[in-house]
């Protein structure tokens, strides 16, 4: 592999890498705009220019590949600085420097650029920038609004339709300074991934509908997190405040979502602002009446007196839709093996299907929960003569049951059809772990409250077997606790070595058990997730 | 010395648009004896001639047509640059128009040089009559066996086309040629590749243009011997046409051996157009830099014009009087890199956009002194930094402007204005 020098620093790169790339690995930054890792590379805004030794004039980093050893670069050079400073004069005369409005504000390429490379003052003395009357909020489709006039015409978001959708409904139109980007007549955009374009819009042209004035960035926290939306897992990260999710962005893995996430996806958030919170233990003594709230410690000793007062001729069971975490499913696992229950089961959530291109191809989710192949992989699958989670939700099983503990499921979950909440229903003792209001816990005997995947560690395994992490971003609501620790205190009961585990050592637990060659930590959980082969051996 | 013309010598001669003609006049016998050479031997004889590309940048043909790779089934192209766009130059058109088989007769010895079967002739939408005069002459030569699956006989098979553009400036530039060519936005793309090893459909492609290619056949009976006794020096070799407009008695397209100084071309043009005295004149059309007239002795050449600062571009010799205000000449010609951008680069897109609105402001009479630094700055964040040559040709005049003719941005913003009567270049001519 050729060997490059950049501002001194030496390093192996691939053959045919790019110059922004190679200088990534070194820890010097190439600013630019055009330039995309996954789009094709144009070499347009001209911010990318350095010094390359032997070459007349400066060159563009996203446009110079590294062919062999020897190549020597200057970034930290005055000529370099000049042109990186005149290009952003360039960008700026006609740009509407409307920063307080604009959305973009904080995260806006403009305005890290202007802070580190270009100059406080302008030369520019005009009355009148240019402007593209009629066109400053237009919406290009139904989750995106384009600004003309903050535009610097980088086409990333053109490439992106055309390369990464493929669907080309965005255009470059007119030409020279009057060059504006827009949809082709009678199209819009309003392709699966349109949002896509309002993150790699390096300003503020292109802003979210949702998310249009909906927060200042810079107060926004920031957690890398997992999207809940469906089986595929897309990384992203969570951006909350005050213990509320404002957006998903996604997080680039190559392995999963790429730098991309659907839509949908992105909304998907919003059920936890849309459903009441649970924030109290509730037990219903008579099937109509109102429930009781209960203290914790209460709420915990009613159900280890359910699963204690179990008989040899009493059936419980144990049911999970694929919303709870994996070490969630361990432990609801290890409790039915405390009982000897061989009824449990994990229910599958048909989705939508849900394509995210990636460089291997694309990957694509078919079901509505993010975390199926967990639940199983951590043994919630019946065991021998034990019902089926579809015995339970269609069949008559749970009629037969003394004890039916339900762990999880969101709002928009099949558990919560009509039907199926009167068969779960017909259980003697049912009993709900759930973070929201639901038709389920609505005719629950015992509701334990639990926590979102915002409010909680854990690991979710995607439609590819690939075990990823997720991490608490903030604090549950009072009253709310995270089933793993409900669970742990439940299982302590009955073996004091469950007693005050964090979710970390859950998991090195459970994949002791179940990922046996695998040697990975909770803390050293590798970025990219871990791939279980192809799983359906492990995960059944 | 009296030049015998070479690639104009059928200029008047209607009779030669016809294949039967322009065999009468000697036609077709270079391509008789071209596909009688070895390919390689025909690229060493235009490397030997010393022939420049004619189209603006001057790089030698022989050297371009080498760079195609040898050897591989991926099919060839050759596109014949007819986009002409280069304000002030009109002489393919005349090439085109008076004698379309020289052009066609040095397309097909090229295509048989690089192994090329096909040939694209872009030609611009405004060229409207040499496009049809090209599309006659082209099926005549398909009629005759000059093109086609058995070329004169010889077996080799060539394909000729002639693609429109639709009147952008920026399709000139090879690459944006291209991509027009290829149906899509004309903008230029990043080099490298450069288009003998990526070109049109993503093969290798020759482009030349039509002034060049119409030098082959001559190249090729004549000897590149012959070829190479024309002209200043071996650098600087055969004939050339150039493009006189402006304030002259009688415009026009003129050839002789590439060289030749303003004061010769205006010699045969009849003078200064009403005996005026000689301002200042661009020789290589809107991109180059301007001269001021004690520049007039330079030898039009590509090396000779380059040590001076300018370019012999398209040789579109442009010639201004003492009545032309600079400042406004070279407004204009801002104005026209403004429009023409393709708006890809910034440093282009907003430069060209800049600079026309810093010279209105000048010569409105509201520049300050601070903007000539400002143009000159404006110069150096434009030139040099962008995909292609466009922003490079918009500063060619503005940099003139301000290190040559200083004294007349100085005038503009002592006087309040401009100082010049306000002209009109066409009314004028017309009384003249």
């Amino acid at each position: 592999m050729p060997k490059v020098t950049i501002d001194g620093r030496e390093i192996e790169v691939e053959r045919g890498e790019n110059l922004i790339e190679a200088g990534k690995k070194v820890g010097v930054q190439i600013p630019h705009y055009c330039y995309h890792p996954r789009l094709s590379v144009v070499g347009q805004c001209r911010m990318c220019l350095v010094k390359v030794e032997g070459m007349p004039k400066l060159q563009t980093a996203c446009t110079t590949q590294v062919m062999k050893d020897g190549m020597e670069v200057k970034v930290d050079d005055p000529q370099v600085q000049e042109a990186q400073a005149g290009v952003m004069e360039f960008l700026l005369i006609n740009h509407p420097l409307d920063c307080p409005i604009c959305d973009q504000a904080g995260e806006c390429g403009l305005q890290d650029y202007s802070f580190k490379h270009g100059q406080a003052f302008s030369r520019f003395e005009y009355d009148k920038k240019r402007v593209y009357p009629g066109r400053e909020r237009i919406p290009v489709g139904p989750h995106v609004l384009l600004n003309m006039n903050r535009c610097i015409q980088c086409t990333r978001c053109v490439r992106f339709t055309e390369e990464v959708t493929g669907t080309g409904e965005l255009g470059f139109f007119q030409r020279g300074a009057r060059a504006e980007i827009g949809v082709f007549p009678g199209k819009q955009l309003d392709n699966p991934l349109s949002t896509c374009v309002v993150d790699i819009c390096p300003v503020g042209a292109l802003t979210s509908t949702e998310f249009r004035f909906a927060e200042r960035v810079w107060y926004l926290d920031k957690e890398p997190s997992i999207c809940t939306g469906c089986d595929v897992g897309c990384n992203i990260t969570l951006e909350h405040r005050e213990g509320k999710i404002r957006r998903y962005k996604p997080r680039a893995n190559p392995e999963v979502n790429d730098y991309w996430m659907c839509d949908y996806g992105r909304g998907t958030f919003r059920r936890y602002e849309e459903t009441p919170r649970l924030t109290t233990p509730l037990l219903r003594e008579e099937p109509q009446a109102e429930p009781q709230r209960l203290a914790w410690s209460e709420g915990i000793r009613r159900l280890v007196q359910q699963l204690a007062a179990l008989g040899p001729e009493d059936t419980s069971a144990f049911l999970s839709a694929g919303f709870c975490s994996t070490e969630e499913a361990y432990l609801l696992r290890r409790l039915a093996d405390a009982v000897e229950s061989p009824h449990r089961g994990t229910t599958l959530e048909p989705g939508e299907v849900r394509r995210i291109p990636n460089p291997q191809g694309g990957i694509e989710g078919r079901e509505a929960a993010p975390n199926r192949r967990g639940c199983e992989l951590a043994g919630l699958t019946p065991g021998e003569g034990g019902f089926s989670a579809t015995d339970l939700t269609e069949g008559d099983a749970a009629g037969k049951c003394t004890l039916l503990v339900v762990a999880d499921a969101d709002p928009g979950s099949r558990l919560h059809r009509p039907e199926t909440v009167e068969r779960l229903r017909r259980a003697a003792f049912l009993v709900v772990l759930g973070w929201g209001e639901s038709p389920l816990s609505a005719v629950a005997d015992l509701v334990l409250p639990t926590t979102t995947h915002a409010e909680s560690d854990g690991t979710y395994v995607n439609c590819e077997h690939r075990l990823q992490q997720f991490e608490r971003a903030f604090p549950a609501p009072t009253g709310a606790r995270p089933a793993v620790d409900t669970l742990l205190e439940v299982l302590a009961v009955v073996d004091a070595r469950w007693r005050d585990l964090t979710t970390a050592e859950v998991f090195e637990r459970m994949a002791a058990e179940v990922l046996a060659p695998a040697e990975v930590s909770f803390a050293g959980f590798p970025a990219r997730g871990l791939s279980l082969g192809d799983g359906e051996a492990a995960a059944g | 010395m009296a030049f015998e013309p070479i690639l104009t010598r059928n200029v008047g001669n209607p009779d030669v648009r016809t294949v039967a003609g322009y065999r009468r006049a000697g036609g077709y016998e270079a391509l008789a004896k071209g596909l009688a050479t070895e390919p390689d031997e025909l690229i060493e004889q235009v490397k030997l001639s010393g022939l420049r590309g004619r189209g603006g940048a001057g790089f030698p043909a022989g050297v371009k047509w080498g760079f195609i790779p040898k050897g591989n089934d991926r099919p060839k192209y050759l596109v014949a640059n007819a986009d002409e766009s280069e304000p002030g130059t009109f002489k393919d058109r005349v090439l085109m128009e008076h004698d379309p088989h020289q052009f066609i007769e040095g397309c097909a010895l090229c295509c048989w040089a690089v192994q090329a079967n096909t040939c694209y002739i872009y030609i611009r939408g405004e060229y409207v009559r040499q496009a049809e005069v090209l599309e006659v002459a082209i099926a005549d030569a398909y009629r005759e066996g000059i093109l086609g699956d058995n070329v004169l006989g010889s077996g080799f098979r060539l394909e000729m086309q002639v693609h429109r553009g639709a009147g952008a400036y920026i399709c000139g530039e090879e690459t944006g040629m291209l991509e027009s060519l290829e149906g899509r936005r004309g903008q230029p793309r990043v080099k490298p590749p450069f288009p003998a090893v990526v070109g049109a459909f993503g093969c290798p492609t020759v482009i030349n243009n039509v002034e060049t290619l119409c030098n082959v056949p001559h190249i090729v009976s004549r000897g590149p011997e012959w070829f190479k006794q024309i002209g200043t020096d071996e650098r600087n070799t055969g004939p050339k046409l150039y493009c006189l407009s402006g304030h002259v008695e009688r415009p026009g397209v003129y050839e002789t051996a590439i060289g030749a100084t303003l004061d010769e071309l205006l010699e045969r043009a009849g003078g200064m157009l009403g005996g005026r005295e000689l301002k200042a004149f661009q020789p290589g059309g809107a991109s180059a830099a301007i001269l001021p007239a004690d520049k007039r002795a330079v030898p039009l050449d590509f090396d000779s014009l380059a040590a001076e600062g300018s370019m012999l571009g398209s040789a579109a010799v442009i010639v201004m009087d003492e009545t032309t205000c600079l400042v406004r000449a070279t407004r204009r010609l801002a104005a026209f890199f403004n429009h023409e951008s393709c708006g890809q680069c910034t440093p282009c897109r907003e430069g060209t956009n800049w600079s026309e609105m810093v010279l209105d402001r000048i010569e409105a009479g509201e520049g300050s002194a601070a903007d000539v630094e400002l143009i000159r700055r404006i110069c150096n964040n434009m030139g040099g930094t962008t995909l292609c040559a466009l922003a490079d040709a918009a500063v060619g005049p503005l940099r003139s402007l301000v290190d040559t003719f200083g004294d007349e941005v100085e005038a503009h913003l002592a006087g309040g204005g401009c100082p010049l009567p306000e002209r009109r270049y066409f009314e004028e001519a017309a009384r003249v």
